[in-house]
């Protein structure tokens, strides 16, 4: 009796997954109903039709890239402050700036969204003025509007700042778990600092780096709030202009029209688009934990 | 003084020596070489930060960091040979970054606190915002009604998720079944649902089913599915801390796995559970999308969980950060610095209780 109760609250999150999936799934099918393949290969959204017509490749791909955008400024910053933590820092420092991290862990994504708004976004918009001004030959970096506001690097940029407290904690664990004994053979044969770790230290905590930045991409695809506030959501792809304002992303999408629906066809267009959004981060999820679970069962 | 007062006895000779770490000292070169190189940029960048047009952001980029590159290398080349120089790189970068992340976490408290304090008076803990629009002033209406309405919704959500998750937990440490590493893998699944996807899942069922709507049961139901995986990790690692004496104990004593789990397992790691459930609210309390969708908002007190839409604070910061009235943005400041110190004291209490049950395990 007791084992029983036991075994079936423990296959909760089991019922739990499959329910999203399954009452999800139906809102989905029913939009390709409506819709057909258009509804994830084209990009634009109007209530205005009958049926409402709608196409969420541009969130899909906006979704993406904020991601990556958010990969590539937070991978190197959590790398190197792991490994300052680790194996730089004094024990001491290393412990506060362990707190610290997990504080910034902590901070709801509605007070960095409250903070992006209002402190980041003023200096960000003068940072990609300067990145067009001086290095607009580049084509990521054009801008033929002038407009600066509501852009995928700032909410990238948004998405790098809550990004690096995970991909750090992670990385600073598998980091110090370098067994010591490799560390002082390697210093003892004369190893500096970067062949330490470019030949020990790295490659041994390398699966559970690449776990710990798909940990940070699944939260980065999932972000809904914080990058409501300083994204201007269009409806057009915005394949690579990443300082001209406008981007998508589904969370994103799914919050902003919410509010305002006009009906159950367009209620089930964003559940369909939740659908994809749900998919895309529980794979991403999945992997990861694959990732780290298979490093950590190799330290033992 | 005393030390040597204790050893002249013993040691007439001075054979003892306290050890000198001949590896720890550093020739004076290399002293004067990092403080040169960490000067010299700092000083010219300053320079051409107050006394030209250069704006800031290029100093700091284009001109300090590159200049703080080569001048950390050059006293690594001099002072270690080729070798120093990848070291001063990588160091270069890992403090530069440290510093980033510093910066960012002080500049959201900082603001955090400095806004947030204006708002921030008895009224606006008690009182609700029914009669309050943008452009009230600041001596009326406040958080009240978010505050109980987060209350609920938490309490619901805790109702739901900490049996469960404890059970979750039982069922990995103490029943182990053959499921174990598949339970495993869906609660560590679980953790990665974003949280609008659950919100948006509570509202498909009230839509699909009709059996309830936006009201503090939906928010609580969203909260639950994000605050599960948190307890059952947490609540896992508190009880493999319990030793497998107190259950053998028990079972030779004559006592049924249930019991064994109930009247001796549990108890023996009520503090850990205690911090577990702490870091599952801590984790969920300040979750804005899943209520957004499931719960809603209410400018009054609603105390009936099964009744309309109400407010949380989350949904409360999120209706007035882009409104254009200074008063409105004052409130989403002072409720979100409120938030934070909520989280803060769950994270606290959590430590605490956390660092007592290890203690006591060894």
């Amino acid at each position: 009796m007791f084992s029983r109760l036991v075994t079936g609250a423990a296959f909760t999150s089991l019922i739990v997954l499959a329910g999203i999936a399954i009452f999800l799934g139906v809102q989905a099918v029913s939009a390709f109903q409506t819709q057909g393949l258009d509804f994830i290969f084209s990009t634009g959204w109007d209530i205005n039709t009958d049926p409402p017509t709608a196409g969420i490749w541009g969130m899909l791909y906006g979704s993406v890239l904020l991601a990556v955008i958010g990969l590539v400024i937070a991978v190197p910053v959590a790398l190197m402050l792991s490994i300052f933590m680790v194996f730089i820092a004094p024990r001491k420092l290393s412990s506060v700036l362990t707190n610290l991290i997990d504080l910034l862990a902590a901070i709801p994504s509605v007070i960095i969204g409250l903070w992006a708004f209002y402190i980041l976004n003023p200096p960000a918009e003068q940072w990609q003025q300067l990145l067009n001004q001086y290095l607009g030959w580049i084509p990521i970096f054009q801008n033929t509007s002038q407009n600066f506001s509501g852009t995928p690097f700032i909410a990238g940029l948004v998405l790098a700042i809550m990004m690096i407290p995970i991909i750090t904690s992670i990385s600073r664990e598998v980091l110090s778990r370098t067994p010591p004994d490799l560390v002082n053979a390697a210093e003892a044969l004369g190893c500096s600092l970067w062949t330490m770790l470019r030949y020990v230290a790295l490659p041994y905590g390398r699966g559970g780096i690449v776990g710990g930045v798909m940990l940070g991409l699944g939260r980065a695809l999932g972000e809904t709030i914080a990058v409501f506030f300083v994204l201007k959501l269009t409806f057009e792809t915005n394949w690579y202009h990443i300082i001209e304002s406008g981007g998508g992303s589904i969370a994103t999408l799914i919050v902003s029209r919410f509010g305002e629906v006009s009906g159950p066809e367009e209620l089930n267009l964003l559940l369909a688009a939740g659908f994809f959004l749900f998919l895309g981060t529980i794979g991403v999820n999945i992997v990861a934990n694959l990732i780290v679970n298979r490093t950590g069962r190799l330290q033992k | 003084m005393s030390t040597i007062t204790y050893q002249a006895p013993l040691d007439p000779e001075g054979m003892v020596q306290t050890p000198q770490r001949p590896w720890r000292h550093k020739p004076r070169s290399f002293t004067m070489a990092v403080a040169l190189a960490v000067v010299i940029p700092a000083v010219i960048s300053a320079a051409l930060f107050f006394f030209s047009p250069i704006p800031g952001a290029i100093v700091l980029t284009v001109i300090y960091f590159p200049l703080q590159l080569v001048a950390s290398g050059i006293a690594a080349w001099a002072t270690r040979g080729v070798r120093g120089i990848a070291d001063s790189i990588i160091i270069v970068n890992a403090i530069g970054s440290t510093v980033f992340s510093v910066v960012v976490l002080l500049s959201l408290l900082g603001s955090l606190v400095v806004r947030g304090l204006r708002a921030l008076s008895p009224h606006f803990i008690y009182q609700n915002s029914v009669f309050i629009n943008p452009s009230t002033p600041l001596e009326y209406g406040g958080i009240g009604h978010a505050l109980v309405g987060t209350i609920l919704i938490v309490a619901i959500a805790s109702l739901i998720a900490v049996p469960i998750g404890i059970a979750t937990a039982v069922y990995i440490t103490e029943v182990r079944g053959k499921a174990v590493p598949y339970v495993r893998f869906f609660v560590q699944a679980m953790s990665g649902v974003p949280s609008v996807v659950a919100g948006l899942f509570i509202l498909t069922i009230a839509v699909s089913t009709g059996w309830f709507s936006q009201n503090a049961l939906a928010g609580g139901l969203a909260y639950a599915i994000l605050m599960l995986p948190t307890v059952a990790r947490t609540a896992e690692e508190v009880l493999k801390l319990i030793p497998d004496e107190l259950r053998t104990g028990a079972l030779a004593l004559g006592s049924t796995r249930a019991r064994t789990v109930m009247r001796v397992v549990l108890p023996a790691a009520k503090t850990g559970i205690i911090t577990a459930i702490l870091l599952g609210i801590a984790r969920v309390i300040g979750e804005t999308a899943p209520l957004l969708l499931a719960a809603g908002n209410n400018d009054g007190t609603v105390i009936n969980p099964f009744g309309q839409a109400i407010a949380s604070i989350p949904v409360y910061i999120f209706n007035n950060v882009a409104v254009p009235y200074p008063d409105a943005v004052a409130r989403a400041w002072g409720a979100a610095l409120a938030l934070m110190i909520l989280i803060a004291v769950l994270f606290t209490l959590a430590r605490v209780l956390g660092r007592g049950r290890v203690g006591r395990a060894k």
